[in-house]
């Protein structure tokens, strides 16, 4: 007689209940307490009444050996001054960052194209052709960007420099992270092509998988990975980067310094409060913890 | 032809496993999430603030003034327009260095009460637009100086929303 072979029985499903249950009180509660957008400080001191001059009271002899560090911020260019001298002017050409409510893409234009566009009745244009409010086009800027320029002269507009950044963002929507350095702390970079540089050069390659590069952070050496490397992209310098490698070379450079961790970030009356935090950020990097701000001209 | 409708059985289990697979994805993204020290500083309204690679957080509550599109805000009362603070050419806001300087007074009845220094130099938090002209920072920040709170910090957003 053939042997019956006995089917399995159906497993019984756990009783999920409870465990929903559970859940469903769980999360409610972590709702309450996530932050989704933390907000931290930046930390400014300015000297207390009793310790400002008072104007009857001779003003202290200036120390020739103090550094006396400044970084000033125009309209068209950034500038590191110490003991009464200049470094080279960084010119930039500064660029708005829109993320549109239509598409929710981003888009990049300069303010005079902008203001232009706006003049003529239209608001800043997004990718899918539709427009910006143009009433309130100016307090959407998502970020400012400061892309450093080339000039020969006064009076050279200038050529864009392009340089190798990581991708701070997706394949889809790049954003420019980290500038690279190579072994002499030198930007892997090269002026645009055509009008005002605007076109990336074709000599300047992206770097493959294998080649050692670094960026300004420190201990940052490393080789790129082939996912690394091809994410990779090629992106206007920003002077705010230029204006960083410098900072940390004057800053270890005069380490022996009294005054080697004060800065003072000199700038126009109309340049936005965006720009000023985005300095601090680079000087509070490269080791300046005392800051202090004047006015250009004030 | 009356269309014929399908009959279902009525012991058809409810599946609860889906359930609780997308309910384990929300509760790890949710304790990913998590900040159980809390916020001693919350966002203004009508203002973005600047993006900052600063990680510092307050660690006490303190005065807080506002500077958006429209208003100077001190402690939720606005005290003047910031196209007036823009126009004016004196460092000093006078309405705002009013309200600070009663503020500051309060501050220091309290601080004698409970035994502490009175004399100690003041802290504030400003919230400024990112879009805001250096010339009404400038101005704010001065008359805070000015009205004792020389301790000053900016309220920014940390980069990447402080995730590593």
């Amino acid at each position: 007689m053939a042997k019956e072979v006995k089917k399995p029985a159906k497993p019984d499903e756990p009783d999920l209940l409870p465990a929903m249950g559970l859940f469903t009180i769980l999360i409610p509660m972590l709702l309450s307490m996530t932050a989704f957008s933390k907000l931290a400080i930046v930390e400014v001191n300015l000297p207390e009444r009793s310790m400002m001059q008072m104007d009857n009271e001779t003003p202290p002899e200036p120390d020739e050996q103090a550094l006396n560090l400044s970084l000033a911020v125009t309209s068209d260019y950034l500038v590191i001054g110490a003991r009464g001298g200049f470094q080279p002017n960084v010119y930039f050409k500064e660029m708005w960052t829109f993320r549109c409510k239509s598409d929710a893409k981003l888009i990049t234009h300069s303010p005079d194209d902008v203001k232009k566009a706006v003049e003529s009745g239209h608001g800043p244009k997004c990718k899918d052709g539709s427009e910006m409010d143009k009433e309130k086009y100016l307090y959407e800027i998502e970020s400012i960007e400061l892309w450093a320029i080339n000039k020969e002269s006064e009076e050279d507009p200038g050529k864009v420099i392009w340089a190798l950044y990581s991708n701070g963002g997706s394949a889809e929507e790049p954003i420019a992270d980290s500038a690279y350095v190579d072994g002499n702390n030198n930007f892997i970079a090269l002026p645009g092509e055509g009008a005002y540089g605007l076109t990336p050069p074709p000599s300047l390659k992206k770097p493959g998988p294998g080649v050692a590069l670094a960026t300004l952070t420190p201990n940052s050496a490393r080789t790129l990975k082939p996912d690394v490397a091809n994410k990779n992209i090629i992106y206007p310098l920003s002077a705010y980067d230029l204006i960083a490698k410098d900072l940390i070379a004057i800053h270890t450079q005069f380490i022996d310094l009294e005054d080697v961790d004060n800065i003072i970030i000199v700038a126009n009356d109309d340049t936005q409060f965006d720009k000023i935090i985005q300095m601090m950020d680079r000087a509070k990097d490269a080791g300046f913890t005392k800051i202090n701000l004047a006015k250009l001209g004030g | 032809m009356a269309r014929r409708t399908r009959k279902y059985s009525e012991d058809v289990p409810f599946s609860l496993t889906s359930m609780m697979d997308m309910m384990t994805i929300i509760l790890v993204f949710m304790i990913k999430n998590l900040d159980a020290e809390g916020q001693l500083l919350t966002q203004a309204e009508n203002l973005i603030l600047p993006i900052s690679t600063s990680k510092i957080q307050p660690t006490e509550v303190s005065l807080t003034v506002v500077v958006d599109k429209a208003y100077i805000i001190v402690d939720n009362e606005k005290v003047v327009a910031t196209d007036d603070v823009l126009a004016q050419e004196d460092l000093l806001v006078e309405k705002v260095n009013e309200v600070l300087k009663d503020r500051r007074a309060i501050e220091q009845e309290h601080a004698l009460k409970m035994g502490l220094p009175a004399d100690e130099a003041g802290h504030i938090i400003v919230q400024i637009d990112k879009n805001i002209p250096y010339d009404a920072m400038y101005k704010v920040m001065a008359t805070c100086g000015y009205a004792g709170y020389t301790n000053i910090a900016f309220a920014v957003m940390e980069k990447n929303g402080g995730e590593e």
